[in-house]
């Protein structure tokens, strides 16, 4: 391995506190480096450098969907054939691919230019199809952005194809920049009021910052809707080691495209809520976890955390405070495991995205052992605003119980898919409206990101999109991803596509999920393509059952809930497949 | 403290599991996963209870115990759980008992036969993987592996070996050696560690099976290993008067000093005690040749010529070299035989070789 | 050992010097490995060699061969230097400190830089981490003992532990890994020219008149010969020799005087299972039982006296080894025990160590001596509070280098030793067919310099010779050994390193110089041509 490549990744690991969460960084700067690939010499090299035997990086490697061991073409195209997408028409894509390039998925073209893969969602649900190209994305895709794609390509030119994205607010708290011109700039979001909050929280006892968050009632958005306030109350004090803070930006949810809005178009946003919460709970360390395939997002925060650091948002003494905080951008490789909490610490610590057994959980046993908040973007990205204005204005939003904005991302068969900041609450139909309207009839809808069960559109009806009033109409609101499918949209392939996608995903741990994901998958496949049986619908069913609750991590539910609720609620058309 | 499982109430001491406690009061609840030596994993999701007080399903290896607290090992949620463990492991169809070298020490096995089950409610296609033949001690048949992970955290954790892991993930997680090698072709070092905790057929000694031999059909006993210094306990496994195979002896595992662990020679290197070269009768020199000869001959023979030392150059003539490789017993009566039958202190042993 | 093995996973600091752990002793490898990887300790490795176990260390000192006292003493210059050594501890327990003091002065980094080719920044850093981590333990091997100055180099590691309070204490002490499943039983049991059972001295009349009048016996009070001693004599002082489970045609260094001392004999008795090569030199050879078919105890290397069950019914026309001896007794007139259970009641009866173990305290998990009494738990480690002789002694160590150096004749620095697959003379695992298929013949470790040099390539046919003699084996070029070194394991008798060695002795051990020795490489053939 080349020296000054050794050099960069010792100043990577110097970096953490353990020098094995700089496995996945080295890998990724290893594989860019080789052009797309890191094979056996290369990842026993990385392995004796990082100290890790080969044996688990090459366990470490091959979780991560990211990773290749053999080359790939020049530029590699990935298309997402997620639910989102195959809404969208991903499969057309794919199918103008297979045809120009003359290869099938999963091969590279003669010329050695072009490999053609399907992925899982890549948090572009508004503007799909989307092709990432390397680590570019390229967004609402038609057979002829394509071939221009292409063409650009031949000439070796990554080429400039903006996609315009549908975004609005009504609460103009997280969403309050999206259409400012370089929003993501410091200059821009000082003027705008910016870093203001975090001087009062500064002005305030830690204590006290954490005790307004515990009072506005902000629930966690990543999915859970578990209170932040309460879980920051959990952290195990006085245990002699640091505290650290980790943002969890692994948006994988598939549906779910929100966090990303925050990130790419307000990072400082998430900063200055980042920082206000390390000061609340006493990290002078915390961590961005942002998913492998945003990397140009990543560079979007770097960007942000060095300009916060310029003006002293960050740094050894926070604006003379005395309170020292430092952020690391740590970018994931691709799995959707490792959204729940444990999992991404583990991968934080340069491990495969297992999660854990608990207790104990990360406030108190966390990362490199040491007592872990683990918020999601969103909700950190609702701090400034709780410090700057108060627990009570930000209770002023939404309903009881479900106080604040949410950030909500509407895909699928509606006329304007996109993000959308409305008060915790809303009815269904006044996002739908605010997406301009279902392109057809309303069929189904999923409210919460993949994982929730889905509702028929009688169901749905009068929807008020909060945590409780989701779980009365027996769903969740989740992430706040929402799918929208009309008459058109077969259920058993939509189910089949959920449980492909959880079967690709799942960690393989534990036996029911592990085997349980692979089984449902290999009997709807028998079920859509008509070599099933009845027997086989009621063993969906009872697999699903069973499944729920009896998984290492909520995997197991994340798929056994949506599965069974499709089977269940669209039942004859599963029947008619197999009749 | 005590707890109730299943009615029946329970001793139990602090730091206990459930698992622990419910196995030493005789009360069988199935664990693939959990193993002494490698701890909880969480993996495998048979060891789950129910406990009032607790909302749903808990891991039993996992579970400290607390006085007064009230265990249900059986109830229709724990066994319908139990049942789908079983019906999804099996679903491949590769668990085929009948040939399995495992056949009678699988704790899979075990757990099938605790629930009843004939055979698995639902078949699943899949594709056969070869077994790896490439180490002599060793066979792995990737399809007999139900993912428990003992192996890994055994070989990472326990012996240190760190050759195999787990690579791969959801249902195409497999364990593996490096980076991916064929077992012989890789650094494992063949101390067998894997084959020790491995509950199902997934990892097993090829001794027995090319002698096809099963475990229930041996004899094992305690002893000492033969080879280094830290006097590792192995069970000796015989069938008929013959070695058949060696595992690390497991009980009070902690106290004894190898931890049930073994290396490449206590595993697989105690086969010569059945060495067709055994020497197996006394031999004398007879005209410059080595012929065999009754113990008396023999025996006479040494008396007589050690004697006769003994009073052409005196007792210091002679010396002993005693052995480092037979018993404390052993090495005292040569000892004494020495010093007081022949009166010499010439006596050593290999100690500095 | 002064401590026990599991004790490691309790120490702060460990430092291996002369012990390719993972390979001669690989489950207390496994356990060393264990306190490193999750309980923290900081781990020194001093070796000639990369050993596996350098994987695992914080630092690593690469002494040349035979250059351990050096080392040793320079880690105590800088310790004593620094004020870092435990002053109470060397006031309250050890006696000669000033004289010690003064010898280590000899020691500076920079003369022990020239003598180890260690360079002193590492030697000072391994100083720092030795002295200031908190608990340490040593361990060490016969890359300490088999040395012409064997005795200074464990002398050398005593004077470390104690300087840094590390000998009665748990987690610490200095502990020599016994290389035979017996050997420290051996030991136990008197199987030494000097003393009878449990150390007691065969020149004190108090210990002669007691053993004496257990056996009903007059005994000898002149230390007898040690096997190293006997084998120059053989023909002159020594005329008959009994050879029980010992194979020194492998095992021994220099074989042709070997070998031509066991021919002088009037007569050679041999008790072994196999004919081994000694065997076939033999008046009488008679056959004995494997470990398999034994009834007895075995002290391992942490002296923990444990119960060995047969497994297997000896068949054939073979004894008991402990029969076969009362045999013979019985021909002088003399009654042995006819039970393992019988002669270990004498062992009591004469060893206060052993006096509290019996086969029942035992049947399950074993016992540490010292055990006075059946009441008692056994002991851990030794020397808590106090040491036997009352307080310990700091010995000052001059510098000697090895007996035998490399020069323009003989180049390369030889050393010996075991391989991770196969014990000793290999009569037990050769026969075993899975380690014989993994490792079939020995061969000579050389740097890929030296292989350069000389147009070696791995499996190539090369002759390895001393001023002793020479064997032919194949090449492995690997960078495990230094350059200007080679390395040659001794279990295989057709290409056997003792054939090599150099037969120079400790002058008070009697211990050979297995470990460096004076050596030339040459190259017979190229594979496949």
């Amino acid at each position: 391995m080349r020296e000054e490549l050794i050099t960069t990744i010792e100043s990577i690991a110097a970096r953490y506190p353990d020098r094995r969460s700089a496995l996945l960084p080295a890998l990724h700067l290893v594989q860019r480096h080789n052009g797309g690939f890191v094979g056996s010499e290369d990842l026993a090299a990385v392995a004796e450098l990082i100290g890790v035997p080969v044996s688990e990086a090459y366990g470490v490697q091959t979780y991560y969907s990211m990773f290749q061991r053999k080359p790939l073409g020049r530029y590699h195209l990935q298309v997402d054939t997620n639910i989102p997408a195959m809404l969208a028409g991903a499969q057309t894509i794919v199918a103008h691919l297979e045809k120009v390039l003359g290869i099938k998925v999963g091969e590279t073209t003669p010329d050695g230019l072009f490999t053609l893969s399907t992925v899982e969602c890549l948090a572009s649900c508004g503007t799909c199809p989307v092709i990432q190209v390397n680590d570019r994305y390229f967004e609402s895709m038609t057979p002829e952005r394509t071939d221009a794609l292409l063409a650009s390509l031949r000439r070796g030119v990554m080429p400039d194809l903006p996609a315009p994205a549908h975004f609005g607010s009504t609460c103009n708290v997280l969403l309050a920049r999206r259409g400012t011109p370089n929003a993501a700039d410091i200059e821009v979001y000082l003027a705008d009021g910016g870093y203001k909050a975090l001087e009062k929280a500064l002005g305030m006892t830690p204590e006290a910052v954490a005790a307004e968050v515990k009072a506005s009632n902000v629930r966690g958005r990543g999915g859970a809707g578990f209170p932040a306030g309460v879980k920051w109350g959990f952290l195990a004090r006085g245990t002699g080691k640091p505290t650290y803070l980790v943002c969890n930006a692994d948006e994988g949810e598939p549906g779910t495209f929100k966090d990303r809005q925050i990130m790419e178009f307000d990072p400082h946003l998430l900063v200055e809520g980042m920082a206000i919460s390390a000061y609340a709970i006493g990290a002078n360390l915390a961590f961005i976890y942002i998913r492998g395939e945003f990397a140009w997002i990543a560079d979007i925060l770097e960007r942000a955390i060095e300009q916060a650091r310029a003006h002293g948002f960050l740094g050894t003494s926070i604006r003379g405070s005395g309170f020292a905080l430092d952020i690391i951008v740590h970018l994931g490789a691709g799995a959707y495991v490792c959204g729940e909490e444990t999992a991404l610490i583990e991968s934080l610590e340069g491990k495969r995205g297992n999660p854990r057994l608990k207790p104990p959980f990360p406030a108190v046993v966390g990362l490199y052992g040491s007592p872990t908040i683990v918020n999601n973007v969103e909700t950190l990205a609702s701090v400034p605003y709780i410090i700057e204005h108060g627990a009570a204005a930000f209770m002023r939003m939404g309903t009881a119980n479900n106080f604040g904005p949410k950030i909500f991302g509407i895909s699928g068969h509606v006329r304007r898919p996109g993000t959308y900041e409305y008060p915790l609450g809303t009815p269904l139909e006044t996002l739908i409206e605010a997406a301009g309207g279902v392109v057809g009839e309303l069929k189904a809808v999923i409210v919460g990101g993949l994982s929730v069960p889905i509702l028929t559109a009688r169901e749905a009806a009068g929807l008020a999109l909060d945590y409780d009033s989701c779980l009365k109409r027996g769903t969740m609101l989740g992430s706040g991803g929402i799918m929208v499918m009309n008459e058109t949209t077969s259920i058993p392939e939509v189910a089949l596509r959920a449980i492909r996608f959880y079967a690709h995903e799942s960690c393989g741990q534990c036996t029911p999920c592990r085997q349980g994901s692979h089984t449902v998958e290999k009997l709807l496949e028998r079920i859509v393509s008509g070599l099933g049986t009845p027997a086989d619908i009621d063993l969906v069913l009872q697999l699903c059952g069973r499944i729920k609750g009896s998984t290492l991590c909520p995997t197991g539910e994340a798929f056994a809930m949506p599965i069974e609720a499709m089977v269940t609620k669209f039942r004859a058309e599963f029947e008619a497949l197999v009749s | 403290m005590h707890l109730t499982i299943d009615g029946r109430v329970v001793d139990a001491v602090a730091g206990q599991t459930v698992l622990d406690a419910a196995r030493a009061a005789g009360i069988y609840i199935p664990a693939l996963c959990y193993h002494p030596k490698t701890g909880k994993a969480g993996r495998c999701r048979a060891c789950v209870v129910e406990v009032d007080g607790l909302r749903g399903l808990k891991e039993s290896c996992a579970l400290p115990v607390k006085d007064g607290m009230v265990v249900h090992t059986a109830t229709p949620k724990v066994m319908e759980t139990r049942r789908m463990v079983v019906d999804l492991l099996l679903a491949e169809g590769h668990h085929n008992c009948i040939s399995c070298q495992a056949n009678s020490s699988c704790e899979l096995q075990d757990m099938v036969y605790h629930l009843g089950v004939e055979r698995p409610s639902f078949l699943i296609e899949s594709e056969p993987t070869p077994q790896d033949l490439s180490s002599p001690g060793i066979m792995r048949e990737a399809d007999k592996c139900i993912h428990c992970g003992r192996c890994v955290e055994a070989c990472q954790n326990g012996v240190v070996n760190e050759v195999l892991a787990f690579a791969y993930r959801g249902s195409h997680a497999r364990v593996v050696c490096d980076d991916d090698l064929p077992m012989g072709d890789s650094t494992c070092v063949q101390c067998g560690e894997c084959v020790q905790v491995c509950p199902v057929g997934a990892l097993v000694l090829r001794q027995p099976r090319e002698q096809k031999i099963r475990p229930h059909e041996t004899t094992a006993t305690r002893i000492t290993c033969p080879y280094c210094g830290v006097g590792c306990q192995i069970d000796l496994h015989t069938r008929d008067n013959r070695y058949v195979f060696a595992m690390a002896h497991e009980n009070q595992w902690e106290r004894q000093p190898n931890k049930a662990m073994l290396c490449i020679k206590g595993r697989f290197g105690l086969d010569f005690v059945d060495s067709p070269d055994r020497l197996r009768t006394p031999l004398v020199r007879r005209d410059g040749e080595l012929v065999e000869a009754s113990w008396d001959e023999a025996l006479d023979l040494v008396a007589e010529r050690l004697k006769a030392a003994k009073e052409q150059h005196g007792a210091d003539s002679i010396g002993f070299f005693t052995s480092a490789k037979v018993s404390n017993e052993e090495n005292y009566a040569l000892g004494r035989f020495a010093r007081a039958v022949i009166g010499t202190n010439n006596i050593d042993h290999c100690a500095r070789l | 050992m002064t401590n026990s093995m599991d004790e490691v996973l309790k120490a702060k600091v460990i430092l291996v010097i002369g012990s390719n752990t993972t390979w001669n002793h690989p489950v207390f490898g496994s356990l060393l490995k264990q306190a490193v990887k999750h309980h923290g300790a900081r781990l020194i490795v001093c070796d000639p060699r990369r050993i596996d176990l350098v994987d695992f260390a914080d630092i690593w000192l690469q002494q040349r061969n035979g250059s351990d006292v050096a080392l040793l003493s320079g880690l105590q210059h800088i310790i004593l230097r620094e004020g870092w050594e435990a002053a109470d501890y060397i006031r309250e327990r050890t006696e000669g400190f000033e004289e010690y003091r003064k010898a280590l002065e000899f020691y500076t980094p920079e003369k022990v830089e020239e003598l180890t080719g260690v360079k002193a920044a590492d030697l000072e850093a391994a100083a720092r981490l030795f002295a200031t981590s908190g608990v340490g333990a040593l361990y060490y091997c016969m890359g300490i003992t088999q040395h012409s100055h064997g005795v200074d180099n464990v002398k050398a590691c005593v004077n470390l532990a104690l300087i840094t309070g590390n000998i009665g204490v748990e987690g610490g002490g200095v502990n020599p890994l016994r290389g035979q499943n017996n050997v420290q039983g051996a030991c136990d049991m008197g199987g030494l020219p000097n003393v009878f059972t449990g150390y007691q001295p065969v020149t004190n009349p108090t210990a002669v008149e007691k053993f004496s009048k257990y056996w009903n016996a007059p005994l000898s009070d002149k230390v007898g010969m040690t096997l190293t001693q006997m084998i120059p004599e053989c023909g002159e002082k020594i005329h008959a020799l009994y050879i029980l489970g010992e194979n020194p045609m492998v095992s021994d260094p220099n074989l042709h005087h070997v070998e031509e001392g066991l021919r002088k004999l009037d007569f050679l008795v041999v008790q072994d299972i196999f004919v081994t090569e000694t065997a076939l030199l033999a008046d009488v050879v008679l056959p004995g039982v494997t470990f398999a078919e034994k009834l007895g105890t075995f002290s391992n290397t942490e002296r923990r006296v444990q119960l060995s069950i047969p497994a297997i019914k000896p068949w054939g026309n073979v004894r008991q080894d402990y029969e076969i001896i009362a045999d013979l007794a019985a021909r002088f007139g003399h009654a042995f025990p006819r039970t393992p259970e019988g002669l270990f009641q004498e062992i009591r009866d004469l060893t206060p160590s052993y006096a509290g173990i019996t086969y029942d305290r035992i049947r399950e998990v074993g016992i540490q001596w010292p055990c006075p009494t059946e009441e008692h738990p056994g002991t851990r480690f030794l020397h808590a509070g106090k040491f036997a002789r009352g307080l310990a002694l700091l010995t000052p160590i001059a510098y000697r280098p090895p007996a035998e150096e490399p020069d323009v004749e003989y180049d390369l620095v030889l050393s010996t030793g075991r391989i991770y697959e196969h014990f000793h003379t290999g009569s037990m695992t050769r026969r075993s067919s899975i380690l014989d298929a993994v490792v079939k013949t020995g061969h000579v470790e050389l740097h890929p310099d030296e292989a350069r040099k000389l147009g070696i390539a791995s499996g190539d046919r090369v002759i390895v010779a001393t001023r002793r003699g020479r064997i032919e084996t194949t090449a492995m070029v690997t960078e495990r050994v230094a350059r200007g070194s080679i390395f040659v394991p001794f279990h295989f008798a057709e290409a056997a390193a003792n054939t090599l060695t150099n037969d120079a002795l400790d002058p008070i051990a009697k211990i050979p110089e297995f470990k460096v020795c004076a050596a030339r490489l040459e190259r017979v053939s190229s594979q496949g041509g």
